[in-house]
């Protein structure tokens, strides 16, 4: 019963949150906003007894979720990304997208058949995601987790101030402070 | 009825602790200028309290005014779930679940978001900047925080607090992973913002994160940060100086004695060490900090393998 209602309360609460991003006017309440629908999306996978993947879910989001917003205020023409702004673009390919994939999940959803066994009591669900993770699907994850590290590497290698493409200051002039010149 | 004693006893144990580390803090303080009044310290967070409660509140120009007014009680609420997970004694804990130390670690990432939009709310300046500070610090602590608790779980084979406590009856992680405390230590003083590590409240930033509140609000912040610190040093007494486990006196008294310790210890550092520069933080993490603490989980896992039938 407090199981059925608790379901609703983070279903519709994740829905509302990621409606919410497309309503926030600042990158950093959007990407906020979009992590709350995530933590709602962790605390589901929780009452669905996948209690490590719940919570690493909402782990994980915490920090991609600030790493996403400083990005998307450094990417911005708009300063520190503090005044308001639009947040949609695309409007008619937008919405067509939303109509195909709110069709394409609710046929799942309505057409699909979807398995009724309960999890035992006692299980220990932890163990059988290691056992999976390390045991059938070790080839998988680990070649996915060899790929996303190169690519960490590369990201600081390329970024880095003293990068393999040498200093990054050298060779650079300091903007000029005569506005004549500086066109 | 056993879970409403843990709930009363896990309330009482995190105001407490906010208050003894308070009026640590203030001692500490009073040592170091040359003035000793114990009495005075002792009762130095009830007046600075008060005197917060009664100041007019900040204010800023257009404001993120939820973000604002939420990160204050995001912060207590986060270091309130770190608390949960951890017992006093065997079986007296709020939320003693089996992935306890990821609960903890979620709750603890999400500190990251609540530093943020303290930073990011009153729209100005210094605590915009001391906002992306601490999101880099704190990508910087997150990781070796993460790893010494996988460590720390690996003797016990669980991820739940209270089997890692069990799992040191003989033996303390301290004792039985050297690298696992320091680090973690270091991890606590970041996460909290403390001492050293107090880098989103700078002088440098005219105090950051603290900068444009006042009042009430104040109060919350401060009060909110010393909770993680409670949470923090609890973990650390739980996870790496056995927990409740000791002789002669009940298991509570030991939770609370080894927590205690750890407070002295993050106050003692903090008025005995310097604040480091963010950039000297975040090199030495990266470079220093992290390596260790992978080095500390392949010697755990090599020991739970020897021990192993």
């Amino acid at each position: 019963m407090i199981v059925d209602v608790l379901s609703w309360v983070f279903g519709v609460g994740s829905v509302l949150c990621a409606w919410r991003v497309f309503r926030a006017d600042s990158m950093v309440r959007a990407a906020y906003w979009l992590l709350a629908a995530f933590v709602f999306v962790g605390l589901l996978l929780v009452l669905l007894t996948a209690q490590f993947l719940g919570l690493v879910l909402i782990l994980m989001m915490a920090g991609e979720m600030t790493i996403m917003a400083v990005f998307m205020v450094m990417f911005m023409m708009n300063p520190a990304g503090l005044n308001p702004m639009t947040m949609v673009h695309q409007h008619r390919t937008s919405i067509a997208a939303g109509v195909v994939a709110f069709l394409g999940l609710a046929a799942v959803g309505l057409l699909g058949s979807f398995p009724e066994r309960a999890v035992a009591a006692g299980a220990r669900v932890t163990r059988e995601t290691g056992m999976e993770l390390l045991g059938d699907s070790m080839v998988v994850f680990e070649t996915a987790a060899v790929a996303l590290l190169a690519t960490m590497i590369g990201t600081v290698a390329l970024a880095s101030r003293r990068g393999r493409a040498g200093d990054a200051y050298e060779g650079s002039v300091p903007p000029s402070m005569d506005p004549e010149e500086a066109k | 009825m056993r879970s409403a004693a843990a709930v009363l006893a896990t309330m009482a144990a995190m105001a407490l602790g906010v208050y003894v580390a308070a009026a640590l803090d203030a001692m500490a303080g009073a040592a170091v200028g040359g003035r000793r009044s114990v009495g005075r310290s002792l009762t130095f967070p009830m007046r600075r309290g008060l005197a917060l409660l009664l100041r007019p509140r900040a204010r800023t120009e257009r404001p993120d005014a939820e973000a604002w007014a939420l990160a204050p009680a995001a912060l207590a609420g986060l270091a309130a779930v770190g608390l949960a997970t951890i017992p006093l004694a065997p079986g007296l804990a709020v939320a003693d679940v089996s992935a306890g130390i990821v609960l903890f670690g979620a709750a603890m990432a999400l500190v990251m978001v609540a530093v943020f939009l303290q930073g990011w709310g009153p729209n100005s300046l210094h605590p915009l900047i001391a906002g992306y500070r601490f999101a880099g610090q704190a990508l910087s602590y997150e990781m070796p925080l993460a790893l010494v608790l996988i460590g720390a779980a690996l003797p016990a084979e669980s991820l739940s607090v209270g089997a890692i406590v069990e799992s040191q009856a003989h033996l303390w992680n301290a004792l039985r992973q050297p690298l696992g405390m320091p680090l973690f230590l270091v991890a606590v003083a970041g996460l909290a913002f403390w001492g050293p590590l107090a880098l989103p409240e700078g002088e440098d930033l005219a105090g950051g994160t603290s900068a444009e509140v006042s009042g009430a609000a104040r109060l919350t912040w401060k009060a909110a940060r010393l909770m993680v610190l409670v949470a923090g040093a609890a973990m650390t007494a739980a996870v790496f100086l056995g927990g409740w486990q000791g002789p002669w006196i009940p298991g509570w008294a030991w939770t609370i004695l080894k927590t205690l310790a750890v407070l002295v210890l993050l106050v003692w550092a903090r008025h005995r060490f310097v604040r480091v520069p963010v950039e000297r933080f975040v090199w030495v993490s990266w470079v220093v900090l992290i390596p260790l603490a992978l080095v500390d989980v392949f010697l755990a896992g090599a020991q739970a393998l020897w021990a192993a039938p």
